[in-house]
């Protein structure tokens, strides 16, 4: 899976695109690890372009969330499809992550 | 590092006496099969979504435990052919729990954490007790629970797995003081809920502890 970023001032936007299942979460992993940027990290994760999320998939984003409260940062993501939705207000994922309405919202949430 | 299966064995391990704390045989089962399942999604062997857990990875671990569970799923997905329900998986793995008890007590044996010990109960009949000869290990993941749980601390996967198995098993009135487990109650629920095959031997176990009330009340 490949990370596509881009800089909103200080803020990382990072696009995730496909499946995040156990065999694109390595590379997702590691992608996202490399966009969190800056330290303290802030990061919007776009989430528009993902069809499917499993728990390999939320395992990813956990780490990163660790790691961006390690660091004293702020993630937020946008644009989940309504069955991603459902399997992070299932899984209480949506208690860890801020999700915001849209990308202007996940911007002024991390910064 | 420990897994699941003996890591719960440990903390089911009652310092004093040598023996498993008291816990319904068809609860252990599930929380047994559970743990060994959730190792096997955390070595990236099986994934599972809200409906289906799937084998991605056969390749065996080198972990006789992790790998007939994962030859036991790999053999029903494929008599079902193809995915199979998380509960279907979860009563497969716990079907050979009395089996994978041994090989994690074993192995806490060759690691110096427990002992074996062989007498006589009544005089007559043979016992076997496993006491404790280190506790470091279970002082380790009591103290590392009690972290994140009275905490906002962001768990990693293997927390969350391992809150999921003391939870199922009740054991967190061994990790938690009173007052600390009502003041935690959301918290172990919000933690418990993020291991989709953590949710399916919650459920499990309540129910089939439910089943053995009803059965006690009314019998």
């Amino acid at each position: 899976m490949e990370i596509a970023r881009e800089w909103d001032g200080d803020v990382v936007i990072a696009r995730l695109g496909g499946r995040l299942d156990s065999s694109a979460a390595p590379d997702a992993e590691e992608g996202l690890l490399v966009a969190l940027g800056g330290v303290p990290p802030r990061v919007a994760i776009d989430m528009t372009g993902l069809s499917y999320i499993s728990s390999a998939g939320l395992r990813v984003l956990l780490v990163i969330a660790k790691k961006v409260q390690q660091q004293q940062g702020k993630v937020a993501l946008f644009g989940l499809a309504p069955n991603v939705r459902e399997v992070f207000t299932v899984s209480g994922f949506d208690t860890i992550f801020l999700i915001a309405a849209d990308r202007a919202a996940a911007l002024a949430a991390v910064r | 590092m420990l897994g699941f299966v003996e890591e719960i064995l440990l903390l089911l391990h009652n310092e004093a006496s040598g023996d498993l704390v008291d816990l319904p045989h068809a609860v252990f089962t599930l929380v047994v099969g559970g743990a060994a399942l959730m190792d096997l999604a955390i070595h990236n062997r099986i994934d599972t979504d809200l409906d289906h857990l799937t084998v991605v990875d056969r390749t065996p671990l080198g972990d006789d435990i992790l790998d007939d569970a994962l030859g036991r799923i790999a053999k029903l997905e494929a008599a079902s052919g193809g995915q199979i329900d998380i509960t279907e998986a979860l009563y497969e793995a716990a079907a050979y729990a009395e089996i994978y008890r041994p090989l994690a007590l074993k192995r806490l044996i060759a690691r110096g954490i427990l002992k074996e010990e062989n007498g006589r109960h009544l005089w007559v009949f043979r016992s076997r007790r496993y006491p404790l000869i280190d506790n470091t290990e279970q002082q380790e993941v009591r103290t590392r629970l009690r972290q994140i749980l009275l905490s906002d601390e962001i768990p990693d996967p293997r927390d969350i797995v391992l809150i999921c198995l003391v939870d199922a098993c009740a054991l967190m009135r061994f990790v938690l003081s009173d007052a600390e487990l009502t003041a935690t109650v959301a918290r172990v629920q919000q933690l418990r809920k993020m291991d989709l095959i953590g949710q399916a031997v919650t459920k499990s176990a309540s129910e089939t502890e439910a089943i053995i009330r009803f059965a006690a009340t009314t019998l």
